[in-house]
Protein backbone atom coordinates (compact mmCIF):
# COMPACT_ATOMS: atom_id res chain seq x y z
CA UNK A 1 0.00 0.00 0.00
CA UNK A 2 1.26 3.44 -0.93
CA UNK A 3 -0.16 6.53 0.78
CA UNK A 4 0.73 10.08 -0.16
CA UNK A 5 -0.48 13.24 1.49
CA UNK A 6 -1.22 16.66 0.06
CA UNK A 7 -2.84 19.86 1.22
CA UNK A 8 -5.79 21.27 -0.73
CA UNK A 9 -7.29 24.55 0.52
CA UNK A 10 -8.44 23.87 4.06
CA UNK A 11 -8.26 20.08 3.79
CA UNK A 12 -5.72 17.29 3.64
CA UNK A 13 -6.05 14.62 0.99
CA UNK A 14 -4.62 11.13 1.47
CA UNK A 15 -4.17 9.41 -1.88
CA UNK A 16 -4.28 5.69 -1.16
CA UNK A 17 -2.91 3.23 -3.70
CA UNK A 18 -3.37 -0.49 -3.04
CA UNK A 19 -5.73 -2.68 -1.03
CA UNK A 20 -7.18 -1.44 2.24
CA UNK A 21 -7.15 -4.71 4.12
CA UNK A 22 -6.26 -6.53 7.32
CA UNK A 23 -2.60 -6.77 6.31
CA UNK A 24 -2.31 -3.05 5.44
CA UNK A 25 -4.30 -1.66 8.34
CA UNK A 26 -1.31 -0.43 10.37
CA UNK A 27 0.07 1.71 7.52
CA UNK A 28 -3.30 3.33 6.89
CA UNK A 29 -3.99 3.95 10.56
CA UNK A 30 -0.58 5.53 11.07
CA UNK A 31 -1.03 7.84 8.07
CA UNK A 32 -4.45 9.04 9.24
CA UNK A 33 -3.34 9.53 12.83
CA UNK A 34 -0.38 11.63 11.66
CA UNK A 35 -2.79 13.93 9.83
CA UNK A 36 -5.16 14.03 12.78
CA UNK A 37 -2.38 14.92 15.22
CA UNK A 38 -1.80 18.12 13.25
CA UNK A 39 -5.36 19.29 14.00
CA UNK A 40 -6.56 18.72 10.46
CA UNK A 41 -10.13 19.99 10.12
CA UNK A 42 -11.06 17.97 7.07
CA UNK A 43 -9.44 14.75 5.89
CA UNK A 44 -10.37 13.45 2.46
CA UNK A 45 -9.34 9.84 1.80
CA UNK A 46 -9.01 9.35 -1.93
CA UNK A 47 -9.96 5.75 -2.77
CA UNK A 48 -9.70 6.06 -6.53
CA UNK A 49 -6.70 3.69 -6.68
CA UNK A 50 -8.02 1.22 -4.09
CA UNK A 51 -9.20 -1.99 -5.71
CA UNK A 52 -10.24 -3.93 -2.61
CA UNK A 53 -11.46 -3.19 0.90
CA UNK A 54 -12.13 -5.96 3.41
CA UNK A 55 -13.96 -5.88 6.73
CA UNK A 56 -10.84 -4.69 8.56
CA UNK A 57 -10.48 -1.82 6.12
CA UNK A 58 -14.12 -0.83 6.61
CA UNK A 59 -13.69 -0.93 10.38
CA UNK A 60 -10.70 1.37 10.17
CA UNK A 61 -12.58 3.87 8.01
CA UNK A 62 -15.39 3.96 10.57
CA UNK A 63 -12.95 4.18 13.49
CA UNK A 64 -11.10 7.09 11.87
CA UNK A 65 -14.37 8.79 11.02
CA UNK A 66 -15.50 8.52 14.65
CA UNK A 67 -12.21 9.96 15.92
CA UNK A 68 -12.47 12.95 13.56
CA UNK A 69 -16.05 13.56 14.70
CA UNK A 70 -14.85 13.59 18.30
CA UNK A 71 -12.53 16.49 17.54
CA UNK A 72 -15.27 18.20 15.51
CA UNK A 73 -13.43 17.65 12.25
CA UNK A 74 -14.69 16.05 9.05
CA UNK A 75 -13.70 12.77 7.47
CA UNK A 76 -14.71 12.18 3.85
CA UNK A 77 -14.20 9.52 1.22
CA UNK A 78 -13.49 10.25 -2.42
CA UNK A 79 -14.20 8.34 -5.63
CA UNK A 80 -14.38 4.67 -4.53
CA UNK A 81 -14.18 2.14 -7.37
CA UNK A 82 -17.35 0.21 -8.10
CA UNK A 83 -16.44 -2.91 -6.10
CA UNK A 84 -15.33 -0.86 -3.09
CA UNK A 85 -18.49 1.25 -3.38
CA UNK A 86 -20.59 -1.93 -3.41
CA UNK A 87 -18.86 -3.32 -0.32
CA UNK A 88 -19.36 -0.03 1.52
CA UNK A 89 -22.97 0.12 0.45
CA UNK A 90 -23.64 -3.42 1.74
CA UNK A 91 -22.30 -2.31 5.11
CA UNK A 92 -24.35 0.93 5.04
CA UNK A 93 -21.16 3.00 5.28
CA UNK A 94 -22.63 5.89 3.22
CA UNK A 95 -25.10 6.42 6.09
CA UNK A 96 -22.26 7.55 8.31
CA UNK A 97 -19.35 8.70 6.15
CA UNK A 98 -19.90 11.17 3.30
CA UNK A 99 -18.68 9.95 -0.09
CA UNK A 100 -17.90 12.41 -2.89
CA UNK A 101 -17.15 12.08 -6.57
CA UNK A 102 -14.81 15.07 -6.85
CA UNK A 103 -12.43 16.89 -4.57
CA UNK A 104 -14.36 20.04 -5.33
CA UNK A 105 -17.59 18.51 -4.04
CA UNK A 106 -15.86 17.38 -0.86
CA UNK A 107 -14.33 20.80 -0.25
CA UNK A 108 -17.60 22.60 -0.98
CA UNK A 109 -19.56 20.34 1.33
CA UNK A 110 -17.17 21.15 4.16
CA UNK A 111 -17.32 24.85 3.48
CA UNK A 112 -21.12 24.69 3.51
CA UNK B 1 41.53 -42.82 0.35
CA UNK B 2 43.08 -41.66 3.52
CA UNK B 3 41.85 -38.29 4.49
CA UNK B 4 44.82 -35.94 4.68
CA UNK B 5 42.82 -33.06 6.07
CA UNK B 6 44.24 -31.31 9.04
CA UNK B 7 42.38 -29.26 11.55
CA UNK B 8 44.58 -26.33 12.37
CA UNK B 9 43.46 -24.38 15.37
CA UNK B 10 44.18 -20.71 15.26
CA UNK B 11 44.77 -18.41 18.17
CA UNK B 12 41.04 -18.33 18.91
CA UNK B 13 40.54 -14.67 18.88
CA UNK B 14 43.35 -12.40 19.90
CA UNK B 15 44.11 -11.39 16.34
CA UNK B 16 40.63 -11.75 14.89
CA UNK B 17 39.52 -8.56 13.18
CA UNK B 18 36.74 -6.57 14.77
CA UNK B 19 33.27 -7.81 13.74
CA UNK B 20 34.55 -11.22 12.65
CA UNK B 21 33.20 -14.18 14.64
CA UNK B 22 35.81 -15.93 16.75
CA UNK B 23 37.00 -19.32 15.63
CA UNK B 24 35.28 -18.99 12.29
CA UNK B 25 36.06 -22.02 10.16
CA UNK B 26 37.64 -22.00 6.73
CA UNK B 27 38.00 -24.94 4.39
CA UNK B 28 40.88 -24.67 1.95
CA UNK B 29 40.62 -26.97 -1.07
CA UNK B 30 43.74 -27.04 -3.22
CA UNK B 31 45.77 -29.83 -4.79
CA UNK B 32 49.03 -27.90 -4.25
CA UNK B 33 50.41 -28.86 -0.79
CA UNK B 34 52.92 -26.01 -0.76
CA UNK B 35 50.28 -23.39 -1.42
CA UNK B 36 48.04 -25.00 1.22
CA UNK B 37 50.88 -24.74 3.71
CA UNK B 38 51.36 -21.04 3.02
CA UNK B 39 47.64 -20.21 3.16
CA UNK B 40 47.02 -22.25 6.31
CA UNK B 41 49.80 -20.40 8.08
CA UNK B 42 48.44 -17.06 6.98
CA UNK B 43 44.86 -17.88 8.01
CA UNK B 44 46.01 -19.33 11.30
CA UNK B 45 47.60 -16.02 12.12
CA UNK B 46 44.20 -14.39 11.64
CA UNK B 47 42.70 -16.70 14.25
CA UNK B 48 40.62 -18.99 12.07
CA UNK B 49 40.20 -22.73 12.36
CA UNK B 50 41.38 -24.12 9.05
CA UNK B 51 40.56 -27.44 7.41
CA UNK B 52 42.22 -28.70 4.27
CA UNK B 53 41.25 -30.94 1.37
CA UNK B 54 43.51 -31.98 -1.47
CA UNK B 55 40.93 -32.41 -4.24
CA UNK B 56 37.41 -31.51 -5.26
CA UNK B 57 35.69 -34.74 -4.19
CA UNK B 58 37.15 -34.60 -0.74
CA UNK B 59 36.42 -30.89 -0.55
CA UNK B 60 32.74 -31.39 -1.36
CA UNK B 61 32.47 -34.13 1.25
CA UNK B 62 34.04 -31.83 3.87
CA UNK B 63 31.76 -28.92 2.96
CA UNK B 64 28.79 -31.21 3.62
CA UNK B 65 30.23 -32.56 6.85
CA UNK B 66 31.77 -29.41 8.34
CA UNK B 67 29.68 -26.62 6.79
CA UNK B 68 32.55 -24.14 7.17
CA UNK B 69 31.98 -20.40 7.38
CA UNK B 70 34.06 -19.88 4.23
CA UNK B 71 35.35 -22.27 1.59
CA UNK B 72 38.27 -21.31 -0.59
CA UNK B 73 38.48 -23.44 -3.75
CA UNK B 74 41.32 -23.69 -6.15
CA UNK B 75 39.97 -23.31 -9.68
CA UNK B 76 41.96 -26.08 -11.32
CA UNK B 77 42.04 -29.45 -9.57
CA UNK B 78 41.94 -33.07 -10.73
CA UNK B 79 38.55 -34.86 -11.09
CA UNK B 80 36.37 -32.00 -9.89
CA UNK B 81 37.42 -28.40 -10.27
CA UNK B 82 36.40 -25.36 -8.24
CA UNK B 83 33.45 -24.21 -10.39
CA UNK B 84 32.10 -27.80 -10.43
CA UNK B 85 32.08 -27.81 -6.64
CA UNK B 86 30.31 -24.42 -6.62
CA UNK B 87 27.52 -25.84 -8.78
CA UNK B 88 27.12 -28.92 -6.57
CA UNK B 89 26.90 -26.73 -3.47
CA UNK B 90 24.29 -24.39 -4.98
CA UNK B 91 22.11 -27.38 -5.88
CA UNK B 92 22.13 -28.68 -2.30
CA UNK B 93 19.38 -27.04 -0.18
CA UNK B 94 21.40 -27.54 3.00
CA UNK B 95 24.54 -25.96 1.59
CA UNK B 96 23.39 -23.44 -0.96
CA UNK B 97 23.94 -20.44 1.33
CA UNK B 98 27.62 -21.40 1.93
CA UNK B 99 30.16 -18.68 1.23
CA UNK B 100 32.61 -19.79 -1.44
CA UNK B 101 35.64 -18.05 -2.93
CA UNK B 102 37.32 -19.29 -6.05
CA UNK B 103 41.05 -18.93 -6.27
CA UNK B 104 43.14 -18.88 -9.41
CA UNK B 105 46.61 -17.99 -10.55
CA UNK B 106 45.13 -15.44 -12.89
CA UNK B 107 42.17 -13.12 -12.63
CA UNK B 108 40.96 -12.52 -16.17
CA UNK B 109 37.54 -10.82 -16.24
CA UNK B 110 35.99 -13.69 -18.21
CA UNK B 111 37.18 -16.17 -15.55
CA UNK B 112 35.78 -14.05 -12.77
CA UNK B 113 32.48 -13.81 -14.62
CA UNK B 114 32.33 -17.56 -15.16
CA UNK B 115 33.21 -18.29 -11.53
CA UNK B 116 30.53 -15.96 -10.19
CA UNK B 117 27.96 -17.29 -12.66
CA UNK B 118 28.65 -20.86 -11.56
CA UNK B 119 28.03 -20.07 -7.90
CA UNK B 120 31.09 -18.45 -6.33
CA UNK B 121 30.59 -15.50 -3.99
CA UNK B 122 34.04 -14.01 -4.52
CA UNK B 123 37.31 -14.36 -6.26
CA UNK B 124 40.86 -14.57 -4.92
CA UNK B 125 43.94 -14.25 -7.04
CA UNK B 126 46.87 -16.36 -5.95
CA UNK B 127 49.03 -13.43 -7.03
CA UNK B 128 47.26 -11.03 -4.71
CA UNK B 129 49.21 -9.48 -1.89
CA UNK B 130 48.87 -11.02 1.58
CA UNK B 131 47.07 -7.85 2.68
CA UNK B 132 44.47 -8.15 -0.08
CA UNK B 133 43.90 -11.85 0.57
CA UNK B 134 43.52 -11.14 4.27
CA UNK B 135 41.02 -8.36 3.62
CA UNK B 136 38.99 -10.46 1.20
CA UNK B 137 38.88 -13.44 3.56
CA UNK B 138 37.73 -11.24 6.41
CA UNK B 139 35.02 -9.74 4.18
CA UNK B 140 33.95 -13.27 3.20
CA UNK B 141 33.69 -14.33 6.83
CA UNK B 142 31.58 -11.25 7.62
CA UNK B 143 29.28 -12.06 4.69
CA UNK B 144 29.05 -15.64 5.90
CA UNK B 145 28.02 -14.46 9.36
CA UNK B 146 25.31 -12.25 7.87
CA UNK B 147 24.04 -15.01 5.59
CA UNK B 148 23.85 -17.40 8.54
CA UNK B 149 22.00 -14.82 10.61
CA UNK B 150 19.51 -14.48 7.79
CA UNK B 151 19.19 -18.26 7.59
CA UNK B 152 18.54 -18.47 11.35
CA UNK B 153 15.98 -15.67 11.11
CA UNK B 154 14.31 -17.42 8.18
CA UNK B 155 14.19 -20.71 10.12
CA UNK B 156 12.74 -18.91 13.14
CA UNK B 157 10.08 -17.29 10.95
CA UNK B 158 9.22 -20.63 9.35
CA UNK B 159 8.94 -22.25 12.77
CA UNK B 160 6.71 -19.39 13.93
CA UNK B 161 4.58 -19.74 10.81
CA UNK B 162 4.13 -23.43 11.53
CA UNK B 163 3.05 -22.61 15.07
CA UNK B 164 0.60 -19.99 13.81
CA UNK B 165 -0.73 -22.43 11.22
CA UNK B 166 -1.31 -25.00 13.95
CA UNK B 167 -3.09 -22.35 16.05
CA UNK B 168 -5.27 -21.41 13.06
CA UNK B 169 -6.16 -25.06 12.50
CA UNK B 170 -7.00 -25.43 16.17
CA UNK B 171 -9.15 -22.29 16.09
CA UNK B 172 -10.89 -23.50 12.91
CA UNK B 173 -11.67 -26.84 14.58
CA UNK B 174 -13.03 -25.00 17.61
CA UNK B 175 -15.22 -22.77 15.44
CA UNK B 176 -16.58 -25.78 13.56
CA UNK B 177 -17.38 -27.49 16.86
CA UNK B 178 -19.73 -24.58 17.61
CA UNK B 179 -21.78 -25.06 14.44
CA UNK B 180 -25.20 -26.70 14.64
CA UNK B 181 -25.83 -30.23 13.41
CA UNK B 182 -27.65 -30.41 10.08
CA UNK B 183 -31.02 -32.14 10.13
CA UNK B 184 -34.10 -31.30 12.16
CA UNK B 185 -33.46 -28.70 14.88
CA UNK B 186 -37.20 -28.55 15.64
CA UNK B 187 -40.13 -30.46 14.10
CA UNK B 188 -41.13 -28.78 10.83
CA UNK B 189 -37.72 -27.30 10.02
CA UNK B 190 -35.02 -28.91 7.96
CA UNK B 191 -31.51 -27.43 8.27
CA UNK B 192 -28.64 -27.76 5.80
CA UNK B 193 -25.42 -25.81 5.57
CA UNK B 194 -22.01 -25.67 4.01
CA UNK B 195 -19.10 -23.87 5.62
CA UNK B 196 -15.60 -23.33 4.26
CA UNK B 197 -13.30 -21.30 6.51
CA UNK B 198 -10.76 -19.23 4.58
CA UNK B 199 -7.09 -20.17 4.82
CA UNK B 200 -6.59 -17.39 7.35
CA UNK B 201 -9.87 -17.97 9.23
CA UNK B 202 -12.31 -15.13 8.81
CA UNK B 203 -14.39 -15.04 12.01
CA UNK B 204 -17.74 -16.11 10.53
CA UNK B 205 -20.12 -18.19 12.63
CA UNK B 206 -23.77 -19.14 12.60
CA UNK B 207 -26.19 -20.80 14.96
CA UNK B 208 -29.59 -22.46 14.89
CA UNK B 209 -30.74 -23.31 18.37
CA UNK B 210 -33.80 -23.53 20.56
CA UNK B 211 -34.55 -20.37 22.56
CA UNK B 212 -36.87 -21.34 25.35
CA UNK B 213 -39.96 -23.40 24.63
CA UNK B 214 -41.44 -21.37 21.77
CA UNK B 215 -38.58 -20.02 19.65
CA UNK B 216 -35.99 -21.23 17.22
CA UNK B 217 -33.12 -18.77 17.42
CA UNK B 218 -31.06 -18.08 14.30
CA UNK B 219 -27.96 -16.01 13.92
CA UNK B 220 -25.22 -15.35 11.41
CA UNK B 221 -22.24 -13.27 12.46
CA UNK B 222 -18.99 -12.02 11.03
CA UNK B 223 -16.21 -10.78 13.29
CA UNK B 224 -14.11 -8.41 11.18
CA UNK B 225 -10.50 -9.26 10.55
CA UNK B 226 -8.82 -12.62 10.28
CA UNK B 227 -7.06 -15.23 12.33
CA UNK B 228 -7.31 -16.48 15.86
CA UNK B 229 -8.33 -13.06 17.19
CA UNK B 230 -11.38 -12.92 14.90
CA UNK B 231 -12.27 -16.51 15.82
CA UNK B 232 -12.08 -15.73 19.54
CA UNK B 233 -14.26 -12.66 19.15
CA UNK B 234 -16.75 -14.72 17.16
CA UNK B 235 -16.81 -17.29 19.95
CA UNK B 236 -17.41 -14.55 22.53
CA UNK B 237 -20.41 -13.38 20.49
CA UNK B 238 -21.78 -16.93 20.43
CA UNK B 239 -21.57 -16.94 24.23
CA UNK B 240 -23.43 -13.61 24.27
CA UNK B 241 -26.18 -15.13 22.10
CA UNK B 242 -26.80 -18.01 24.49
CA UNK B 243 -30.52 -17.93 25.31
CA UNK B 244 -29.95 -17.58 29.06
CA UNK B 245 -27.76 -14.55 28.49
CA UNK B 246 -30.20 -13.03 26.01
CA UNK B 247 -33.01 -13.08 28.56
CA UNK B 248 -30.68 -11.47 31.08
CA UNK B 249 -29.38 -8.65 28.86
CA UNK B 250 -32.37 -7.90 26.64
CA UNK B 251 -35.22 -9.39 28.71
CA UNK B 252 -36.72 -10.94 25.59
CA UNK B 253 -35.92 -12.74 22.37
CA UNK B 254 -36.72 -9.65 20.34
CA UNK B 255 -33.98 -9.43 17.67
CA UNK B 256 -33.88 -5.61 17.67
CA UNK B 257 -33.47 -5.57 21.45
CA UNK B 258 -30.80 -8.27 21.22
CA UNK B 259 -28.80 -6.25 18.69
CA UNK B 260 -29.15 -3.08 20.75
CA UNK B 261 -27.75 -4.94 23.75
CA UNK B 262 -24.97 -6.41 21.60
CA UNK B 263 -24.15 -2.93 20.29
CA UNK B 264 -23.56 -1.76 23.84
CA UNK B 265 -21.59 -4.86 24.77
CA UNK B 266 -19.32 -4.88 21.68
CA UNK B 267 -18.17 -1.35 20.78
CA UNK B 268 -15.75 -0.72 17.94
CA UNK B 269 -12.31 -1.74 19.21
CA UNK B 270 -9.26 0.50 19.17
CA UNK B 271 -8.18 -1.36 16.03
CA UNK B 272 -11.51 -0.82 14.29
CA UNK B 273 -12.72 -4.39 14.91
CA UNK B 274 -16.47 -4.92 14.86
CA UNK B 275 -19.23 -7.43 14.16
CA UNK B 276 -21.91 -7.68 11.56
CA UNK B 277 -24.76 -9.78 12.87
CA UNK B 278 -28.16 -10.99 11.74
CA UNK B 279 -30.51 -12.40 14.36
CA UNK B 280 -33.85 -14.12 13.82
CA UNK B 281 -36.37 -15.51 16.30
CA UNK B 282 -38.86 -17.95 14.75
CA UNK B 283 -41.94 -18.21 16.92
CA UNK B 284 -42.86 -21.86 16.51
CA UNK B 285 -46.55 -21.74 17.56
CA UNK B 286 -47.31 -19.09 14.89
CA UNK B 287 -44.39 -19.60 12.44
CA UNK B 288 -43.71 -15.90 12.48
CA UNK B 289 -40.09 -14.89 12.06
CA UNK B 290 -38.89 -11.69 13.68
CA UNK B 291 -35.47 -10.52 12.64
CA UNK B 292 -32.97 -7.64 12.84
CA UNK B 293 -29.70 -6.94 11.11
CA UNK B 294 -26.58 -5.08 12.18
CA UNK B 295 -24.92 -4.47 8.83
CA UNK B 296 -25.58 -8.04 7.73
CA UNK B 297 -26.93 -8.18 4.21
CA UNK B 298 -26.95 -11.87 3.30
CA UNK B 299 -30.32 -13.31 4.42
CA UNK B 300 -33.01 -14.06 1.86
CA UNK B 301 -36.45 -15.65 2.20
CA UNK B 302 -37.45 -17.68 -0.87
CA UNK B 303 -41.04 -18.75 -1.40
CA UNK B 304 -42.45 -21.27 -3.85
CA UNK B 305 -44.98 -18.91 -5.42
CA UNK B 306 -43.85 -15.42 -4.51
CA UNK B 307 -40.89 -13.13 -4.95
CA UNK B 308 -37.87 -13.64 -2.78
CA UNK B 309 -37.34 -11.10 -0.01
CA UNK B 310 -33.99 -10.00 1.41
CA UNK B 311 -34.37 -9.70 5.17
CA UNK B 312 -32.10 -6.74 5.79
CA UNK B 313 -32.34 -3.37 7.41
CA UNK B 314 -30.42 -0.16 6.87
CA UNK B 315 -28.94 -0.50 10.34
CA UNK B 316 -25.20 -0.27 10.89
CA UNK B 317 -22.78 -2.91 12.06
CA UNK B 318 -22.30 -3.30 15.80
CA UNK B 319 -20.15 -0.54 17.24
CA UNK B 320 -20.45 1.82 14.28
CA UNK B 321 -22.93 3.99 16.17
CA UNK B 322 -22.61 3.71 19.96
CA UNK B 323 -26.17 5.03 20.40
CA UNK B 324 -27.63 2.98 17.56
CA UNK B 325 -30.93 1.16 17.82
CA UNK B 326 -32.01 -1.70 15.63
CA UNK B 327 -35.31 -2.29 13.89
CA UNK B 328 -37.13 -5.60 14.12
CA UNK B 329 -38.81 -6.83 10.95
CA UNK B 330 -41.31 -9.66 10.65
CA UNK B 331 -42.24 -12.31 8.11
CA UNK B 332 -44.50 -15.34 8.18
CA UNK B 333 -42.77 -18.60 7.33
CA UNK B 334 -45.12 -20.80 5.32
CA UNK B 335 -44.87 -24.43 4.31
CA UNK B 336 -42.21 -24.75 1.59
CA UNK B 337 -40.55 -21.44 2.40
CA UNK B 338 -36.80 -21.47 2.50
CA UNK B 339 -34.59 -19.12 4.43
CA UNK B 340 -30.97 -18.80 3.29
CA UNK B 341 -28.32 -17.14 5.46
CA UNK B 342 -25.21 -16.38 3.46
CA UNK B 343 -21.88 -15.04 4.65
CA UNK B 344 -20.47 -12.19 2.58
CA UNK B 345 -17.60 -14.48 1.61
CA UNK B 346 -19.98 -16.28 -0.78
CA UNK B 347 -21.50 -13.33 -2.64
CA UNK B 348 -18.52 -10.96 -2.47
CA UNK B 349 -16.42 -13.37 -4.55
CA UNK B 350 -14.43 -11.31 -7.01
CA UNK B 351 -13.87 -12.10 -10.67
CA UNK B 352 -10.57 -11.53 -12.44
CA UNK B 353 -12.12 -8.29 -13.75
CA UNK B 354 -12.77 -7.11 -10.18
CA UNK B 355 -16.52 -7.63 -10.45
CA UNK B 356 -18.43 -8.94 -7.44
CA UNK B 357 -20.53 -12.09 -7.87
CA UNK B 358 -23.19 -10.34 -5.85
CA UNK B 359 -26.47 -11.05 -4.09
CA UNK B 360 -28.55 -10.96 -7.27
CA UNK B 361 -26.59 -13.83 -8.83
CA UNK B 362 -26.76 -15.73 -5.54
CA UNK B 363 -30.53 -15.26 -5.50
CA UNK B 364 -30.86 -16.47 -9.09
CA UNK B 365 -28.97 -19.70 -8.36
CA UNK B 366 -31.07 -20.29 -5.26
CA UNK B 367 -34.30 -19.71 -7.18
CA UNK B 368 -33.17 -21.86 -10.11
CA UNK B 369 -32.89 -24.81 -7.74
CA UNK B 370 -36.01 -24.04 -5.70
CA UNK B 371 -37.48 -27.49 -6.36
CA UNK B 372 -34.33 -29.41 -5.53
CA UNK B 373 -33.22 -30.26 -1.99
CA UNK B 374 -31.79 -27.34 -0.03
CA UNK B 375 -28.33 -28.89 0.32
CA UNK B 376 -28.22 -29.31 -3.46
CA UNK B 377 -29.06 -25.62 -3.95
CA UNK B 378 -26.36 -24.67 -1.45
CA UNK B 379 -23.82 -26.79 -3.28
CA UNK B 380 -24.76 -25.14 -6.57
CA UNK B 381 -24.27 -21.69 -5.04
CA UNK B 382 -20.77 -22.61 -3.90
CA UNK B 383 -19.93 -24.01 -7.30
CA UNK B 384 -21.18 -20.86 -9.05
CA UNK B 385 -19.31 -18.55 -6.69
CA UNK B 386 -16.09 -20.54 -7.11
CA UNK B 387 -16.50 -20.52 -10.88
CA UNK B 388 -16.96 -16.74 -10.76
CA UNK B 389 -13.75 -16.15 -8.84
CA UNK B 390 -11.95 -18.96 -10.69
CA UNK B 391 -10.45 -20.22 -7.45
CA UNK B 392 -11.16 -23.11 -5.11
CA UNK B 393 -10.44 -21.19 -1.90
CA UNK B 394 -12.41 -18.16 -0.78
CA UNK B 395 -10.52 -15.11 0.49
CA UNK B 396 -13.00 -14.86 3.37
CA UNK B 397 -14.96 -17.50 5.28
CA UNK B 398 -17.77 -18.81 3.12
CA UNK B 399 -20.91 -20.12 4.78
CA UNK B 400 -24.38 -20.74 3.43
CA UNK B 401 -27.16 -21.97 5.71
CA UNK B 402 -30.52 -23.15 4.39
CA UNK B 403 -33.66 -23.71 6.47
CA UNK B 404 -36.86 -25.06 4.98
CA UNK B 405 -40.23 -25.27 6.58
CA UNK B 406 -41.56 -28.74 5.85
CA UNK B 407 -44.60 -30.72 6.80
CA UNK B 408 -43.99 -31.90 10.35
CA UNK B 409 -45.40 -35.30 9.40
CA UNK B 410 -42.51 -35.72 6.96
CA UNK B 411 -40.13 -35.56 9.91
CA UNK B 412 -38.17 -32.77 8.32
CA UNK B 413 -37.05 -34.70 5.25
CA UNK B 414 -37.59 -32.95 1.92
CA UNK B 415 -38.89 -35.47 -0.59
CA UNK B 416 -38.40 -34.05 -4.04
Amino acid sequence: MDITQRAVLNATVLDVNGDLTYSNRAAFKTAVEQVKSRNCQHLIVNLEQVRFVDSSGLGLLVLMSQSFKLQKAQFSLLKPQSYVREIMSLANIPNMIPIYETEGDALTARAA
Amino acid sequence: MEEPSLEVSGSQGDRVAEGVPRAATILLVDDDPIFRLIMVARLEKLGYRVFQAEDGGQGLEMIRRLQPDLTILDWIMPKMDGPDICEWVRRDPLLKSSQIFLMSGHDRPEDIEEGLNRGADGFLSKDASPLEITARVQAGIRSSALVRQLAYARDAILAREQTLEAELQSAASFIESLLPSPGVPVPGIHLSWHYRPSLTLGGDLFGVTRWGRDYLGLFMLDASGHGVSAALRAASMVAFLHPDNLIRVSESYDPGAILSAANRRFPLSSEGEYFTLWVGALHLPTWRLRYASAGYAGVVLCRPHANSVWLEQADLALGFDPDGTFTTGEQEIRLGDRLYLSSDGVYEALSAEQVMWGKERLQRVIERHATRPVDYAIDQCFQASRAWQQAEHFRDDAALVGLERVDEQQDGITLL
